[in-house]
């Protein structure tokens, strides 16, 4: 009986989204008549369009193909889950969009310089990137999470090699991989988006070349027609593509998952909604924290090894806090150390192969510590201006019913639209009266802000209703309220969406430092290892090295916040503010 | 004056296929001094009635009297304990007992000694600096017990507080909170234990209203008149537990009250 409800509910969300879906796609329509010469702009936006759609669909194939034999292998194979997943959990804690120009450079490099495949490779080989991860992590985790009895009936059964795999490996994945196909959707029109505008080097025909070059030569009408085709594209998968798999995909589900009672009739839309971002973000975070941690283990040992030699005699609760100061003060020196080391061997290395280093790259390279300082704060920033918006912003939705029924499905659609696409025009129309550091900011916030909002939503909608029944019984009200129970209990989804919201800060900062469009007179560049990546790579061969310390030192930087502030944080989030 | 009148009370909740009554026209009184258990099939509705009565939900239509004031709001001279314990798993047991008193705006130095004593009263002692999930379920429930106490509640709400616990670890608990209400220094003026457990009820209660199945209805307001402490293996104990599993299982008709309790 439980088991009808999903589909019941969720196709009348589908329906309510549906509606709400083409009402987003029919407003900007209603545009068209306004801005002359608009609907000619259509049919070449259109083919661009479809020249991204190619790359993306090719990247999601192999990613698909990817996904399942990554996670099948690392699933059922012991040895090789100790390999694979380290070498997963590296792969996504490092800002994607950073190594973009490397793998230019690289795939240029072997497939030969002015040909039109090497670009190609390239962007496909970053979509991919951003895709896979989180796919194949999907089929590994729900191949380990079939339940035991099911594993031991089809042996019972003599199921064997193909037919196991399709009738019982197979179905068991399909769940997960919709819900984060959707997601690597979304994240894989951010990246392609990003990846066609900073590629000006090269040639990348594609919807985001489009904008920016419409961007650069002012042309309003073909600035709009692009951004409507995206959007179109994006709204109508999502309404005849991703809706119809999720339902489907419903059928695969071994858990009867509490979707929300009858008087919740709006939340099994939303907790699958919210679920799917969610749950993938969660490991994210997990990933982001666990795969630093494994880089980092000798270094750790090495520590606690002096340490314990130290403590002998001490004070138990001193011995702590010198223990903390001793363990921060190593990793500090080691990061420091290694940082350094790094960045001499990439100048020797580039001594040895590229030739001597100008004056120029040379000044910039010493301006790497303040490149990263400046850095760092432009995301700290943009983070605590989406923590200001999003707290609000999501307690609102989760208390009010009627947001979350008619501005949730709102939210997702404008969500799953890459902030990329807009940066074009923001920067035509906003720089000039803005000036750059709010753009940049701005920036970072369109790339930070959904990770944050839909995990502080998505906590504050599974509070336990019996504890805030509870605080309603013992009268708790306003600050107490939000003190004692509301802010201990999303700080796991708090601590989540942090982590997940600095990871896109730092691949959107590689467009938000440096941008230039219209012919110079809208160009944005800020000091910053943003900008050093882009101008590195734009000065070849000079460059290269430049490029190289910038990724160097923000990849320092990541492993540096994980250490003190994200580890900590979420250690503290799974050991005390956990429900069980 | 009855402390609690509930008078013709009708609570619908939204169902796929339009709403559906869950309760209709119901109707008892608490005394000053009332042990009351409220014993129903499962899904009779018998927790609504519980947060009902507390203001945490409106009903469709019917009047909760307390004190002979209509209950708007959450009513904060009442305090509920709760089957799942609906502990703060961040907050120590102290904090988790202080939180009433905290909500309350009382100070830290009234808030420290409140809870000193309600944790001595309820067998904490020791515990105060420890997480719930440090605690077995019984302590838990001790906990949860101590900090509807704490408040000082005119009406003790108890939803199903036993259910969770094993039998053994349930029978002591019964045991001291019946040694707790029989203490005239301590709090409640009336106690109304919601449960699905008609010996508990009978072991426990003064007088037990009996709902039927969906929607609920009052079958039965019986009077336990057996002395304290009870004898569960006494006849008289069988027969008025019998009596009132019969009345549950039949819906309806109530046989005569046996005469050994009447």
């Amino acid at each position: 009986m439980r088991q009808a409800d999903p589909p019941v509910g969720l196709s009348r969300g589908i329906h309510r989204r549906g509606l709400i879906g083409l009402a987003a796609l029919i407003a900007p329509l209603a545009t068209v008549p306004l801005i002359p010469g608009m609907v000619s702009q259509l049919p070449t936006a259109a083919l661009f369009l479809s020249y991204s759609f190619g790359r993306m669909a090719a990247a999601y194939g192999l990613s698909l193909a990817f996904a399942l034999g990554y996670g099948y292998l690392a699933a059922t194979r012991h040895s090789y889950e100790r390999v694979l997943l380290p070498i997963l959990d590296i792969l996504q804690s490092v800002p994607i969009l950073g190594f973009f120009p490397a793998a230019v450079i690289f795939f240029v490099a072997l497939t030969g310089p002015g040909s039109f495949l090497g670009p190609n490779l390239a962007s496909v080989f970053l979509i991919f990137t951003s895709m896979s991860w989180n796919m194949a992590f999907g089929v590994y985790e729900s191949i380990r999470g079939i339940p035991p009895d099911l594993k031991e009936a089809s042996e019972a059964f003599g199921l064997r090699g193909l037919s196991r795999l399709r009738r019982f490996f197979l179905p068991a994945t399909v769940n997960r991989l919709v819900y984060n196909s959707i997601l690597s959707w979304t994240a894989g029109w951010f990246f392609l988006v990003a990846a066609e505008i900073i590629s000006t080097k090269v040639t990348l025909p594609g919807i985001g070349s489009y904008l920016f070059s419409a961007a650069q030569t002012d042309n309003t009408p073909e600035l709009l027609a692009g951004l409507l085709v995206l959007g179109a594209l994006i709204v109508a998968m999502d309404l005849l593509l991703w809706r119809n798999l999720s339902s489907w995909a419903e059928r695969f589900r071994y858990d009867q998952a509490p979707s929300g009672d009858a008087i919740t009739a709006a939340a099994p839309l939303v907790s699958a909604a919210s679920g799917r971002v969610t749950r993938a973000a969660g490991w994210m975070a997990r990933g982001f924290v666990s795969g630093v941690s494994r880089v980092r283990a000798p270094l750790v040992s090495l520590g606690s090894v002096t340490v314990g030699r130290l403590r002998r005699g001490t004070e138990r609760r001193s011995s702590t806090l010198s223990k903390n100061a001793l363990h921060y003060g190593l990793l500090g020196t080691v990061l420091v150390l290694g940082w350094l080391a790094l960045i001499a061997i990439s100048v020797e290395l580039f001594r040895l192969f590229t030739g001597p280093i100008t004056p120029t790259v040379g000044g910039d390279l010493r301006l790497l510590p303040l490149a990263a300082l400046l850095s760092l704060s432009r995301v700290v920033g943009a983070y605590l201006l989406c923590l200001a918006i999003t707290l609000p912003l999501a307690i609102g939705f989760a208390r009010s019913r009627s947001a979350t029924r008619y501005g949730l499905p709102l939210v997702q659609i404008i969500a799953s639209f890459p902030a990329t696409a807009l940066f074009p025009l923001f920067l035509v129309v906003l720089l000039a009266p803005l000036g750059g550091e709010a753009v940049a900011i701005l920036f970072l916030i369109t790339g930070m802000i959904w990770y944050l909002f839909f995990n502080l939503y998505s906590g504050l909608r599974s509070l336990p209703p019996d504890l805030q029944e509870a605080g309603r019984s013992l009268g708790l009200k306003g600050r107490t309220y939000y003190r004692r129970f509301v802010l201990p209990g999303i700080f796991s989804a708090f601590v989540t969406g942090s982590i997940t919201a600095f990871g896109g800060g730092w691949n959107t900062l590689i467009l938000a430092e440096y941008l230039g469009v219209g012919g110079g007179t809208s160009h944005l560049q800020l000091l910053g290892l943003g900008e050093f990546i882009d101008i590195g790579w734009a000065q070849q061969p000079q460059g290269l090295v430049l490029m190289a310390g910038a990724l160097l030192t923000m990849v320092t930087v990541v492993i540096t916040l994980n250490e003190v502030v994200w580890k900590p944080l979420y250690r503290r989030a799974s050991d005390r503010y956990r429900y069980d | 004056m009855a402390l609690i009148e509930v008078q013709g009370l009708v609570k619908n909740f939204p169902g796929r296929h339009g709403s559906i009554t869950i309760m209709d026209e119901i109707g008892f009184s608490v005394a000053d001094n009332d042990f009351l258990a409220i014993v129903g099939p499962s899904g009779s509705g018998k927790s609504t009635l519980l947060r009902l009565i507390q203001g945490l939900d409106r009903p469709n239509q019917g009047t909760i009297l307390f004190r002979g004031r209509p209950v708007e709001g959450v009513q904060l001279d009442m305090a509920m304990v709760f089957q799942s314990f609906a502990l703060y798993p961040w907050l120590t047991v102290k904090e988790n007992v202080a939180l009433g008193l905290e909500a309350r705006g009382w100070s830290r130095e009234r808030q420290e000694a409140q809870v000193e004593r309600y944790v001595n009263v309820t067998g904490l002692e020791g515990f105060e600096e420890a997480y719930p999930r440090e605690l077995s379920g019984g302590m838990r429930q001790r906990v949860g017990l101590a900090r509807a106490l704490a408040v000082e509640p005119a009406v003790l709400l108890m939803d199903e507080p036993f259910s969770s616990l094993d039998a053994l670890t349930a029978e002591g608990l019964r045991e001291e909170v019946l040694q707790l209400w029989q203490d005239p220094a301590l709090p409640p003026e009336a106690v109304i234990l919601v449960t699905h457990n008609i010996e508990e009820a009978v072991a426990m209660a003064d007088r037990i209203i009996v709902l039927s199945r969906r929607p609920a209805r009052v079958l039965a307001g019986v009077p336990v008149q057996l002395p304290r402490p009870r004898d569960r293996k006494s006849p008289a104990f069988y027969e008025l537990t019998d009596y009132v599993y019969s009345l549950i299982t039949e819906g309806s008709a109530p046989a005569p009250l046996p005469p050994s309790t009447a």
